[in-house]
């Protein structure tokens, strides 16, 4: 089997360089049988990789100890289901898991679109297939996941081993989320390969108009989507398993997965100023060639370990390897651009400074500055070691000083952007759409203030959240009215309907009402407290409007693991609320420790409760808890962005048309002139979107 | 709101509950003699060793500024926590660091003093920021310089863009009749059905 899977490995290596080349002589000679044949090629990869990764499963599955892959990440009592995630618990197969998802996107790429756009196709296999062979480069010949152990005997002679008992898999890693998150996060970064390829390809074959942008927007959103549920998946199996309380500590794997995120919704954003206005067109080729390369240096720090961070698990000195496709992707995206520049000339100018296109200019800016204020932290220790010759450390008080600030004036223009029509919005206009959320955001500044929300930077959190809920609430309340009071159908029907008409713009405020509840829940985070206390059996603690009783501590034991329990009872304001059971617990293969928190949370704040062990000093044992307001909006926020991005990937009930004149000034003034009544709706009908 | 994402205030408890007594015993009142006699001695051997057991609020948050230098984990001394370890609390060298700052400031030296010592006896690292000069400066700087260069370019861009607006021909718009039927045909749909594909 270890050799059916090096073989298919290989053989899809060389089907992905066969893709490149014969890619390439197909658009040079223009040869439809050639493009064809690299088209197959692609998916000859896939077919390929999938053999190999199944070859490499079904070694964890069969416990074969005899790859020195499996006897690393994997052990007789492992349950199937982390054997399964095992996969990914290494660098080799971590880097196989990237190929094979890549292999799985270029597969539905090529196959979906094989009979449209031929001018455009050859291009995007081609960089596919140039993307996937530098992964299989690294699958080959750097970091092969099925080495087979083998010594040498008495007389020097090489043999094959075979180890009867694997070393396990590192226990952070057994917790059913991180069964989810990683494929989420490579999901995310393979994702954004599939814009990267569209956006290079349409430069390169000088590919007419914005079809690049409409054909890769539900890629783009998909891979968005998927990057968004690993880190939050992430962040909340910091929270779950790591017992420190918190969920994100600016470590640079955490960094780098959020800064793709950054550009990507930077990308979403821009890309309807080229949509509607043919504007930025150098932006949005640049903001989507930045996010595949922040994706590869993502992959890079956490491959590579140049930066220190407790993702350790996945280390080696791969990095050289990344710096030179990284620096080989940005010649061939810099020179692309060069030779075509003449073709990302802008249609349209920008009329006013209040408009729909300035407020997606800040969108831009403050995502970017956003984006460069954690790279600049993440990459600053490396810089000042090469410049001073000493490291320094970058730790989350400074990320948080820094980035703060930016998410805040972000959560506003989050708020007011939608309300401003394209083109140009007159005073009048804005008074009238701003009057109500604004004083709902005061009004809640002040309850807030009273109730307790006494740190600045939290009540300006609450203040804009409640801004932009209000602003997004009065967008599906002005629409539905039109709608029910011409169709006579009940409010709620008409807003169903406005939505499913066009499920870009109702889905991206529903996306939008998802992240100010996340902030919301991030805005919770200077009220926590925390207590830490030895407790013996019959022993309590107590915080905020929580007793918590130490009723017993026993000891569990299985195959897998054996397990210290604490078993707690949580009063609430007197009166007996739920039984807690933290636990610690000992991996029998690797001989580590893991917390298993408990937590008790609702929608105001989580009782977070961990069993510590046992004092180093006096040997009793300790219970840290914490009592943290607001976590939960934080996840509850990320099921609203996920279930908001279904909903503008959905097609829209009714095909809209889109009225664009040839002429400078907007269709909506023309009109508005010949016929003024008419004029008024045109006006809005612009407006709005 | 500054230490947004992982600040955690901590109330310590007394780590030590006073022991429970039956009372009318003789052996118990013993009992507790020898206690209140081996508590006396162990609160007076922390009074000659100042803040051993408590944490001064100017030495907690000291320990939030400097990294605990274990080299097991990314915590600072003062957060220290230390996931897969045997105890999921401030590690020995975390507790140690906690001390000394403890200890320096019982001594009455300023916040800079203290930090300069750590740096001294543990290197730059042990800062959990960039110190605010010479070329750490820089790592401050640049995440407020660049916006603002960007925004003054960007705000380039605009005028250049209004610019050219401006030298359009100014005839009024020229709208062709058909373009006009339709788009008056069209106006009297109710807005959220408009654009996009």
């Amino acid at each position: 089997m270890d050799i059916l899977g090096s073989f298919a490995l290989l053989l899809a290596f060389l089907a992905a360089v066969y893709a490149v080349l014969a890619g390439i002589a197909g658009i040079i000679t223009r040869r439809t049988l050639l493009t064809k044949s690299a088209r197959n090629a692609g998916v000859a990869v896939f077919v390929l990789v999938t053999i190999a990764v199944g070859c490499l499963e079904y070694f964890f599955f069969t416990n074969d100890f005899s790859i020195v892959y499996v006897v690393e990440h994997s052990n007789r009592a492992l349950p199937g289901f982390y054997k399964f995630a095992a996969l990914w618990a290494g660098q080799e197969g971590s880097l196989l898991f990237w190929s094979w998802l890549l292999s799985i996107y270029a597969f539905l790429v090529l196959v979906l679109n094989r009979k449209r756009h031929p001018e455009l196709m050859p291009y995007v296999g081609v960089v596919l297939a140039g993307v996937q062979t530098f992964f299989l480069t690294l699958n080959n010949f750097v970091a092969t996941p099925f080495r087979v152990l083998a010594g040498p005997d008495g007389a020097g002679v090489m043999h094959l081993a075979k180890m009867s008992e694997g070393h396990g898999l590192t226990p952070l890693l057994q917790y059913p989320e991180m069964v989810i998150h990683p494929p989420m996060l490579y999901l995310g970064y393979t994702g954004f390969t599939v814009p990267f390829a569209f956006a290079l390809a349409a430069l390169l074959g000088r590919y007419p108009g914005e079809k690049w942008i409409h054909i890769t927007r539900r890629w783009t959103m998909i891979a968005w989507c998927f990057q968004s549920i690993g880190i939050l998946l992430g962040a909340h199996w910091a929270y779950a398993m790591l017992g420190w309380g918190g969920y994100w500590a600016w470590d640079p794997v955490e960094n780098a997965s959020l800064l793709p995120w950054i550009t990507g919704t930077a990308f979403l954003h821009s890309v309807m100023m080229q949509e509607k206005r043919g504007m930025m067109k150098v932006w949005n080729v640049w903001l989507v060639f930045t996010t595949f390369m922040l994706c590869i240096l993502g992959t890079m720090l956490t491959r590579s370990g140049v930066v220190s961070s407790v993702h350790a698990f996945a280390q080696s000195s791969i990095g050289s390897w990344f710096v030179g496709f990284l620096i080989l992707t940005f010649v061939v995206c810099f020179a692309a651009y060069w030779k075509n520049r003449d073709y990302l000339r802008s249609d349209n100018q920008l009329d006013s400074l209040v408009s729909r296109e300035s407020s997606f200019l800040f969108n831009n800016l403050i995502l970017l500055a956003a984006c460069f204020a954690v790279l600049w932290g993440t990459l600053f220790p490396v810089l000042s070691e090469w410049v001073q010759g000493s490291k320094i450390s970058v730790g989350a008080p400074f990320f948080n000083k820094v980035n703060v600030p930016i998410a805040l004036f972000l959560l506003l223009l989050t708020g007011v952007g939608p309300l401003l029509a394209w083109r140009k919005t007159s005073f009048d206009a804005l008074k009238r759409n701003f009057a109500w959320p604004f004083s709902g955001g005061l009004l809640a500044g002040i309850i807030g203030f009273i109730w307790g929300f006494r740190d600045i930077y939290s009540l300006l959190c609450l203040i804009l959240g409640v801004f932009v809920t209000l602003t997004i609430a009065s967008e599906f309340f002005r629409g539905a009215r039109v709608i029910s009071s011409r169709d006579g159908t009940n409010f709620f029907t008409a807003m169903g309907e406005l939505t499913m008409r066009n499920t870009r713009r109702y889905g991206g405020y529903v996306i939008h009402f998802g992240m100010v509840l996340v902030f919301i829940g991030i805005a919770g985070t200077p009220f926590n407290k925390d207590l830490q206390k030895e407790m013996a059996v019959g022993e309590s603690l107590r915080i905020g409007p929580y007793t918590v009783l130490c009723q017993n501590f026993d000891h569990l034991d299985n195959a897998n693991f054996e397990s210290d329990r604490a078993t707690l009872e949580v009063f609430k304001n007197g009166k007996s609320d739920m039984m807690l059971f933290p636990e610690r617990r000992l991996f029998h293969a690797s001989q580590v420790t893991e917390t298993m928190v408990a937590i008790q949370s609702s929608p105001l704040r989580d009782l977070y409760v961990v069993y510590a062990g046992r004092s180093p000093e006096t040997g009793k044992p300790v219970i840290h808890a914490y009592l943290l307001p607001l976590i939960k909006w934080i996840w509850f926020g990320g099921i609203v962005v996920v279930l908001g991005t279904g909903l503008a990937l959905l097609p829209n009930r009714r095909t809209a048309v889109v009225l664009r004149p040839a002429t400078d000034r907007s269709w909506a003034d023309a009109i508005a002139e010949s016929t003024p009544a008419i004029g008024a709706v045109a006006r809005r009908v612009e407006g709005h979107d | 709101m500054t230490n947004m994402l992982n600040t955690r205030t901590t109330e310590r408890a007394p780590q030590r509950s006073l022991c429970r007594q039956s009372r009318f015993s003789v052996s118990s009142v013993l009992k507790f003699s020898l206690r209140a006699v081996a508590l006396a001695t162990i609160l007076a051997i922390s009074a000659a060793q100042p803040a051993r057991t408590q944490e001064t609020p100017r030495g907690k948050a000291l320990g939030k500024r400097v990294l605990c230098m274990c080299g097991g984990c990314e915590d600072s001394a003062g957060l220290c926590n230390h996931p897969g370890g045997t105890f999921s609390g401030p590690c020995e060298t975390a507790r140690g660091m906690q001390k000394d700052l403890d200890a320096h400031v019982t001594r009455g030296e300023s916040d800079d003093q203290i930090l300069q010592a750590m740096v001294e006896q543990y290197g730059p690292t042990v800062l959990v920021e960039p110190p605010k000069k010479g070329f750490d400066l820089l790592a401050w700087i640049m995440p407020i310089a660049v916006p603002l260069i960007a925004l003054v370019l960007v705000w380039e861009v605009v005028r250049r863009w209004r610019h050219k607006a401006t030298l359009a021909p100014a005839g009024g718009p020229q709208v062709n009749a058909d373009f006009l039927a339709r788009a008056q045909r069209e106006s009297g749909r109710e807005p959220g059905r408009e654009h996009d594909e």
